[in-house]
C-alpha cells in the first residue's frame, strides 16, 4: 500500500529531513512512527499525500508514484488518504454536520449519500449526538473525532494521523486509540505518527522509529523505547 | 462541474462578499465610476465626432476677386483651382448672390441694404471647401497667388483651436478612464486578495480532501465576474438613461446641435461598458491566481 525507496528530503534552506529512507506498509497495516521533535515523521507524512515531493528516491502510495504524479492527479491521491492533525483544522463557522460534508461536497457526492455517509461516520468516531453544534462548543477530544469523521468519511484507503492525541488529555487520547485501532480492524491502513509512548505500548502494533531522518528500529506488536519487554 | 457544484462556488463566492461588504461595496462603487466616466467620454467623443464631421464640411476658404475682374478670368481660376488635389469643391458665388446671401442673413433687418439702392459694394469670390482640415491653410495661401485674386479668408484659428481642443478632450478623457479602469481593478484584486487569505482554512481542506484546483479557483473566479458585473450593469444603465434623457432634453432646448441618437450609440456603449466589467472582474481574479497557489 505505501512504500519509500531511498527516500531523501531536504529543504531549501539546507535542513536535511529525511536520508536514505526504505520503508515498505502493507495494505490493512497499523504502523506507529516514533521519534523526537524533528525526527522526520511529519515530513514523511506529508510525503505521502503530496503535501511535499521527495528530493531523491520514490514514495508510491497504493501504486502510484506519488512524488512524480502530475498536478492534476494530485485530487483524486489525496480521496485515497485520510488526514488528521494534531490542530483538528475544522472549519468554525460550520457545524460538525457541515464540517463532515465538506470534504464530501467538493468532490461532488450526491447529497443524499452525503447524509448517508456523515450519519455513519458519526457512528463510527461516536458522536451521533453533537451534529448541529458548532467546533466551539465541542471538546477537544470531541473536535479531534470531528476531525477524524472528515478524513473518514471519503472511505479512504489509508488514514494519515500526525500527532492525533498531541492536544488531548489522557482519556480521550486514549479514546482516539481505540477509535484509531477499530478503523484498522475495519480495514483501513493507519499510519500514525507519536510521542505518546504508553499507547504505543499498549496498542502492540507495528513501530517504525526514526532519529535525524533515518529508520532506526522497525518492529511488529513492538513498544515506544527500544529493548522495553513486558 | 454538476449543477449542485456550481450552486456551492456561487455560495462560497457570495459568503466571500458578505464577510467583507466593504470592499464588496468599494469594488462595485469603483468599478461602476470608472466605467460610467469612460462611457461619458465615448459619448461625448461620438457626439464631437458628429459635430467636427459637420464643421469640417462646412470649412469654407473665400477669395475675393477685384471688382474689374473679367467672367473668363474667373473661370478659368475656377477651371484650376479645381484640379487642386486638396480640393474637395469648388464654386464661383456671384456679387449678386452674394449679395442676397447677405439680405436673407439680416432677416427681418433686410431693410438697411435699402440704403444701398442698386449699388452693390461687393465682389464676385471663389467659395473653396478643402478636403481635410488641415489642408485649409495651405489652400488658402496657394488661392491668394491666383491671378485677380485680392483677399482670402477663412475661420483659421477657430478651426485649428477647435480641432486641438477636441483631440486634448479626447486624449485627457481616455487616459481618466483608463487610470479609473486599473483603479477598479486594483479594488476587486484586493478584495479577491482579503477572500483568499480570510479563506484560507477553507482553502487548505479543500486541498487537503481532494478538491480539484478549479473547484478551488471557482468561488473566486465568480466573486470577481459578480462585482465586475453589478458594477458595470450600474455604469451601463446610468450611462444609458442618462443619456437618453440628454438626448430629449437637448432636442427641445437645443435643436439646431444635432447630438448622436441614444440608439444605437448609447446602447453600444452600455454593452460596452458591461462586457469591460465582466473583463476587469475576470483579470482582477487572474492577478491573485498566484497568490490563491500560495494559500
Amino acid at each position: 500500500m505505501i512504500s519509500l525507496r531511498n527516500v531523501g528530503k531536504a529543504f531549501p534552506n539546507g535542513v536535511v529531513a529525511l536520508r536514505d529512507v526504505d520503508l515498505e506498509i502493507s495494505k490493512g497495516e497499523f504502523a506507529f512512527l516514533v521519534g523526537p521533535s524533528g525526527a522526520g515523521k511529519s515530513t514523511l507524512l506529508r510525503l505521502l499525500f503530496r503535501e511535499d515531493v521527495p528530493t531523491t528516491g520514490v514514495v508510491s502510495v497504493n501504486g502510484h508514484d506519488v512524488g512524480r504524479m502530475r498536478r492534476r492527479q494530485i485530487p483524486f491521491l489525496r480521496r485515497q488518504i485520510g488526514v488528521v492533525f494534531q490542530d483538528f483544522r475544522l472549519l468554525p463557522q460550520r457545524t460538525v454536520t457541515e464540517n463532515i460534508a465538506f470534504a464530501l461536497r467538493v468532490v461532488e457526492v450526491h447529497p443524499k449519500e452525503i447524509k448517508r455517509r456523515v450519519a455513519q461516520v458519526l457512528d463510527l468516531v461516536g458522536l451521533p449526538d453533537r451534529a448541529g453544534a458548532l467546533p466551539g462548543q465541542l471538546s477537544g477530544g470531541e473536535q479531534q473525532r470531528v476531525a477524524l469523521a472528515r478524513a473518514m468519511v471519503g472511505r479512504p484507503l489509508v488514514l494519515l494521523a500526525d500527532e492525533p492525541t498531541g492536544n488531548l488529555d489522557p482519556v480521550n487520547a486514549a479514546e482516539m486509540m481505540k477509535t484509531l485501532l477499530e478503523i484498522n480492524r475495519l480495514g483501513t491502513t493507519v499510519v500514525m505518527a507519536t510521542h505518546a509512548a504508553h499507547l504505543v505500548d499498549r496498542a502492540r502494533q507495528r513501530v517504525v522509529a526514526m532519529v535525524d531522518g533515518q529508520i532506526r528500529r522497525d518492529e511488529l506488536a513492538a513498544s515506544y523505547s527500544e529493548g522495553v519487554v513486558e | 462541474m454538476r449543477l449542485r457544484t456550481w450552486s456551492f462556488c456561487l455560495s462560497e463566492a457570495n459568503q466571500n462578499l458578505l464577510r467583507n461588504p466593504v470592499l464588496a461595496i468599494a469594488s462595485i462603487t469603483t468599478t461602476a465610476v470608472s466605467l460610467l466616466v469612460l462611457g461619458m467620454f465615448l459619448l461625448l467623443t461620438a457626439n464631437v465626432n458628429q459635430i467636427t464631421s459637420n464643421i469640417e464640411n462646412q470649412v469654407a476658404v473665400r477669395a475675393f476677386f477685384k471688382q474689374s475682374t473679367k467672367t473668363a478670368q474667373e473661370q478659368s481660376a475656377l477651371a484650376e483651382v479645381r484640379k487642386w488635389p486638396k480640393v474637395r469643391s469648388a464654386k464661383i458665388i456671384t456679387r449678386q448672390e452674394a449679395l442676397r446671401q447677405l439680405k436673407s442673413e439680416f432677416g427681418d433687418q433686410a431693410s438697411v441694404l435699402n440704403s444701398l439702392g442698386t449699388a452693390n459694394p461687393l465682389e464676385d469670390s471663389l467659395s473653396v471647401t478643402a478636403k481635410s482640415p488641415a489642408d485649409v491653410a495651405p489652400l488658402a495661401k496657394s488661392l491668394g497667388n491666383l491671378t485677380g485674386v485680392v483677399k482670402v479668408s477663412y475661420q483659421s484659428q477657430v478651426v485649428t483651436r477647435l480641432f486641438s481642443l477636441i483631440n486634448a478632450i479626447r486624449i485627457v478623457g481616455l487616459g481618466i478612464g483608463i487610470l479609473l479602469l486599473l483603479g477598479a481593478l486594483l479594488v476587486i484584486n484586493n478584495a479577491i486578495r482579503l477572500g483568499i487569505v480570510s479563506r484560507r482554512r477553507e482553502i487548505a481542506i479543500m486541498r487537503l480532501v481532494g478538491a480539484t484546483e478549479s473547484l478551488v479557483h471557482w468561488p473566486f473566479i465568480l466573486e470577481g465576474l459578480i462585482l465586475g458585473l453589478i458594477g458595470s450593469v450600474l455604469a451601463a444603465v446610468i450611462a444609458w438613461w442618462g443619456y437618453a434623457a440628454l438626448y430629449t432634453g437637448a432636442a427641445h432646448s437645443l435643436p439646431f446641435v444635432p447630438l448622436v441618437t441614444p440608439i444605437p450609440t448609447a446602447r453600444d456603449v452600455a454593452v460596452l461598458i458591461v462586457v469591460l466589467g465582466v473583463l476587469l472582474g475576470a483579470v482582477g481574479f487572474r492577478l491573485s491566481v498566484r497568490r490563491l497557489a500560495r494559500v
